[in-house]
């Protein structure tokens, strides 16, 4: 079934490389894109700052989902399709670090500029690495967290995977952060793997046993929405558990005008995509490019909301 | 001889209750319940309002779980429920939200989504003779599919409080309102004030999801139970050739068995959305393992024919109490998938030994679950030892790459330890080294008594069993508790022969 699905990736993209050839003529750049998930919310975001930087330049963006997320092996195989079909630059967003790297080294030595997005890779030379530092995020995200709640209040953290580097370093972040002014807080764990129903089936069982929970910080706001809906399943209203999130998504952002969510680090995502494939595109164009483009974050508060909902477009 | 009475009452009793396709899922949860009672602090695991809790996010999982029994005892099996559930959630949102359905059209819509899915399934396997695994794989990447295709992908806003009525609605929320606004008929109002003084205690957890669930498997175990589908079922499931012989509509029987479980994926789907945020087409992924694993865990056969409604209950309820119990313990997340595994295996050991009884079986197991009691005492100290033990081993690794004049990269530069961090380390390996290997050794002692266990080796098990909780409590580490349960059962040993004489005399 896999390698089906492959194949069919692997044809999908030598066909679009012939057509381009045939369509586009030889001046117009062709940048392959590999994205890690085409249908997660954060993805469809970043996945859109992408197309609309490649139709501003006047790019061909050929773009190339795994057949699920998180797989490894048909992404080194669409890498390297896009490779030997000469694509004019990369822009990849590893599922694993380390295992893209031989993959990236193959594309460089060819002379084909590799842009990282969100994920950086290890064990090898990128032309230029392009995201938010998650555990810096994060540990604004424990600071401002910390500032809702008196020392020595309990609270519940919902995790990410965490065998992943992103959930290890917001995690990580989160707690560095948080604990430098709570160190006496004790922090419940729920751990998911970015499952909303793990979080809401976690936060459900603790808020019961613990009824002194004072807040819930996410890993993400998939985790927000499901803690959310935990609250209300025990008949909490807003405002009586303080939520934390992560990311901005837009259905945290109406959370938090009904006054549930009260802070959340943004991550920006549609910048992500967007200057990852400028980078791309500058670089195939031989221009000289930054090695690391942080795409910075936005903290957003029920003061700040409105200006961050202006500038997602929602 | 009135003792002897109660012996041989007890011995019955207990033949009696192992001849249950569901008794070793419910020793499981029984066992597992008291574990995680004696581990966590805070309010009793046992608290009304705990398992209620425990109910309410089993419902929607159980309800599939029960459609897939039907399925597994006609020796079939469907991968596809957590697929057509994750369709049908996204579809019924989206068309309630996005075309204006109104909402009891758009759960109807859903459930006839749930039924046309069922009725291909069954016509393929039934009427063309594909197999069902083929079919429902198929099927597992074709709704999945279509489910992502049709909405985008995209999560819909919150839905309609209608939805409620599956999910987090409280059929006693009338009375505590009608109580708090004084609108209640005056013969009803002690009631109300009744409720109202302990709704945070234990009412607020009692939600219709709880209500469903347990309702639907009374109504699916009569149906099993007393009517014709039940025995044509159970019959195709055993000997589908003898049971066309005899008449029995075999097409028809296994095309309602896949109807009943995709219609149970599709009602689960919309009990998923009463309590969920929003819905979106990623739900229930994976869910097609976990009702399976229900079901074989309850004690119904994989090739069909065997096995009981009440087993695939418990079977689900011993999943989420497992996810419940070992989040309020507060347990490493890695931890927690390998106790999962070996609940698992503990629970399905049961039901394999329960059906080739013999008193020497019974009596593996129970040192098997003595040794495993071991186990759970032996990982606080062993993981803080070995943890300590490789990180220093690392730490010594990278110093000798520096030292040679190579070069780290940035994750193997992690590894090296600073001064403090080494002296922490040294310390725990020098503390619990004693302890650690000691339990580790008693509990690979334990698991090599299982081969033959006799009346000598119970209590030296047992004995090692006190040793070690003796040395537990000295270091102040948790797992007193659990060592107790192993010590019983371990002595429970010694009267599993006599007991079996007694059992077999009476009949």
């Amino acid at each position: 079934m896999k390698s089906f699905v492959k194949m069919i990736a692997a044809g999908a993209v030598a066909a679009s490389v012939s057509l381009t050839a045939l369509a586009g003529g030889h001046s117009k750049i062709t940048v392959g894109y590999i994205t890690k998930s085409a249908t997660n919310a954060g993805w469809i975001m970043i996945n859109n700052g992408a197309s609309d930087a490649a139709k501003e330049v006047g790019a061909k963006l050929i773009t190339v989902g795994p057949a699920f997320q998180g797989d490894l092996s048909s992404q080194l195989e669409v890498f390297e399709n896009l490779t030997s079909q000469g694509v004019s630059a990369i822009a990849v967003a590893p599922v694993d670090s380390s295992g893209i790297a031989p993959a990236v080294k193959a594309a460089m030595d060819a002379g084909i500029p590799v842009v990282a997005v969100d994920t950086g890779v290890s064990g090898a030379e990128v032309t230029s690495f392009v995201a938010t530092d998650n555990e810096a995020v994060a540990e604004i995200q424990g600071q401002e967290a910390a500032k809702l709640i008196q020392d020595g209040d309990k609270i519940i953290y919902v995790t990410g995977n965490q065998a992943q580097s992103t959930g290890q370093e917001r995690r990580d972040g989160f707690m560095k952060g948080f604990k430098q002014s709570r160190p006496n807080s004790e922090i419940l764990i729920v751990p998911t793997e970015w499952d909303s129903n793990q979080a809401q089936a976690g936060v459900e069982a603790l808020i019961n046993n613990h009824s002194d929970v004072k807040m819930i910080v996410n890993a993400w706001d998939g985790g927000t929405m499901g803690a959310k809906a935990a609250l209300e399943n025990l008949g909490y209203g807003a405002g009586d558990v303080k939520l934390v999130g992560f990311d901005g998504a837009t259905d945290a952002i109406v959370a938090m005008d009904e006054g549930w969510v009260h802070v959340d680090t943004a991550q920006m995502l549609y910048k992500m995509g967007y200057e990852g494939v400028k980078a791309a595109v500058a670089a195939a164009k031989g221009e000289t490019v930054s090695k690391r483009i942080d795409t910075g974050t936005f903290l957003v508060t029920p003061d700040t909301s409105a200006e961050y909902k202006k500038l997602i477009g929602m | 001889m009135d003792n002897k009475t109660f012996y041989d009452w007890f011995a019955q009793t207990l033949a009696g209750y192992f001849k249950k396709d569901w008794s070793g899922a419910l020793l499981a949860v029984v066992i597992l319940a008291i574990a995680i009672e004696l581990v966590t602090d805070g309010r009793s695991f046992f608290h009304p309002s705990n398992l209620m809790t425990i109910l309410n996010n089993s419902a929607a999982l159980g309800v599939i779980a029960g459609g897939m029994t039907l399925v597994i005892l006609t020796a079939g099996i469907d991968l596809s429920v957590g697929s057509v559930m994750g369709m049908t959630a996204a579809l019924t949102g989206y068309v309630a939200s996005y075309w204006g359905f109104p909402p009891v059209l758009a759960v109807l819509f859903g459930i006839g989504l749930g039924l046309s899915i069922g009725l291909i399934h069954g016509t393929l396997v039934a009427r063309f003779g594909m197999p069902a695994f083929i079919v429902t794989l198929a099927g597992l990447s074709i709704w999945r599919g279509t489910g992502h295709l049709t909405t985008g992908a995209q999560a819909t806003p919150k839905l309609d409080s209608l939805f409620d009525f599956f999910g987090r609605y409280n059929p006693l929320s009338p009375l505590r309102e009608g109580y708090r606004e004084a609108t209640l008929p005056e013969f009803l109002m002690p009631l109300g004030q009744w409720v109202d003084a302990n709704w945070l205690e234990y009412f607020r957890t009692f939600q219709m999801s709880l209500v469903i669930f347990i309702v639907f498997f009374i109504v699916l175990g009569l149906i099993v139970k007393h009517t014709k589908l039940g025995r044509y079922t159970y019959a195709i499931g055993s000997n589908e050739q003898g049971s066309r012989q005899a008449g029995i509509n075999v097409r028809l029987y296994k095309t309602l068995a896949y109807v009943i479980c995709s219609f149970t994926a599709a009602f689960g789907a919309l009990m998923f959305l009463g309590r969920a945020p929003y819905a979106k087409s990623d739900y229930g992924q994976m869910w097609e393992l976990d009702a399976i694993a229900a079901v074989v865990i309850g004690g119904t056969s994989l090739f069909g024919g065997r096995g009981s409604i009440l087993g695939t209950f418990l079977g689900v309820i011993l999943l989420k109490l497992i996810n419940n119990g070992l989040t309020l313990a507060q347990l490493n997340t890695f931890w927690q998938m390998i106790v999962l595994g070996m609940i698992i295996l503990l629970a399905v050991g049961i039901d394999i030994v329960r059906q080739n009884a013999s008193p020497e079986r019974i009596k593996q197991v129970l040192f098997a679950i003595g040794a495993a009691t071991l186990l759970f005492a032996a990982m606080h100290p062993a993981s803080s030892y070995f943890g300590s033990l490789i990180a220093l081993h690392e730490h010594q690794s990278m110093q000798a790459i520096l030292d040679a004049g190579g070069q780290l990269a940035p994750n193997q530069m992690t590894r090296l330890l600073d001064s403090d961090a080494l002296i922490a380390v040294q310390a725990v390996v020098s503390s619990q080294a004693l302890l650690a290997w000691g339990l580790l050794i008693a509990t690979i002692a334990g698991f090599v008594m299982v081969g033959s266990p006799s009346r000598m080796r119970a209590l030296v098990l047992g004995g090692v069993i006190v040793a070690s909780a003796v040395g537990l409590m000295l270091q102040g580490l948790p797992g007193f508790p659990v060592l107790m349960l192993g010590l019983v059962t371990v002595l429970g040993s010694l009267m599993t022969d006599d007991l079996f004489q007694r059992a077999k005399a009476v009949h």
